[in-house]
């Protein structure tokens, strides 16, 4: 039955995502929270996350176009990037987000620069992932996302 | 169920962000002791029989914070509002009067910081008036 292999399928993308290290626990904690009230959470969750983060990056990319680097300011960002990402799970963007972080602490302009060129990366990779994933859950239908194998 | 304030640190989503849980019960005898039968509750089984119906503010400046922390707070049975900043939550609770039971503050609120808000709230709610502005 072609909805078996949807959620089949469902259930093997989303086993990569952890296996991939690309997600952690996190998002199981999003995906608890989601019910028949809201159906979709996890995925309206993760499409509020990659429109907020979008202006963050841009404040990053800005701050760091700078000759003379403010560490703080950057650090600032970095910090609320990082509260966000890790909210959603995303565990390989969270791990560039801490390296990044120990940059800034030792100022270290040109390692900012490097990790976060990293950063965008792991966060595009993601994103094309993640959306690839919820146009399945989709497909397989509604009843796909009341439960989930622990 | 406690009286007065209790400051606890929250730290629910793993998130870098600290949350700063303040807790203001006042003694009601409705509330007297919560005595919990095994197979009451309930349509949900992860609500807490203490947290149903209790009236919460949420005030945090992420939009993505908020929204999870909401969820949760309504997964708990909690009725929830969510303000962005702390004139917000200062006015939510104003027209709230008693009814809200809980105030869950982001210690890092854009103009008002998170500690500012709560000493208002306390100046607020102490039994001596006239309202703090």
């Amino acid at each position: 039955m072609e909805r078996t292999r949807l959620r089949r399928q469902v259930a093997l993308t989303r086993q990569s995502l952890f296996d991939q290290g690309f997600l952690d626990e996190q998002f199981i904690q999003l995906e608890d929270l989601q019910d028949d009230a809201n159906p979709n959470f996890v995925e309206e969750v993760v499409t509020l996350y990659y429109r907020d983060s979008a202006r963050l990056i841009t404040n990053i990319e800005k701050a760091l176009e700078k000759n003379s680097l403010d560490f703080n300011k950057l650090d600032g960002f970095m910090h609320q990037f990082k509260g966000s990402s890790s909210s959603i799970g995303a565990k390989k963007v969270k791990a560039e987000c801490t390296l990044f972080r120990e940059y800034c602490r030792a100022g270290n302009g040109e390692g900012c620069t490097r990790t976060f060129q990293q950063i965008k990366k792991e966060y595009a990779t993601l994103k094309r992932k993640l959306e690839a994933y919820f146009q399945v859950v989709r497909q397989a239908g509604p009843a796909e996302t009341a439960c989930w194998p622990k | 169920m406690m009286q007065g304030n209790i400051w606890i640190s929250l730290n629910p989503l793993g998130s870098a962000q600290s949350m700063t849980l303040v807790l203001r019960f006042q003694i009601r005898p409705s509330y007297g002791r919560a005595t919990f039968a095994p197979g009451t509750s309930s349509e949900q089984p992860s609500s807490n029989p203490q947290f149903r119906g209790l009236r919460v503010i949420l005030a945090d400046d992420d939009a993505l914070n908020r929204t999870v922390t909401k969820k949760l707070l309504e997964k708990l049975g909690c009725e929830v509002t969510a303000v962005s900043s702390g004139f917000e939550c200062l006015s939510a609770l104003s027209s709230a009067e008693n009814s809200v039971r809980l105030v869950v503050l982001d210690i890092q609120l854009p103009e008002m910081h998170g500690f500012e808000v709560a000493t208002r709230i306390r100046k607020v709610r102490s039994r001596s008036w006239p309202l703090l502005k």
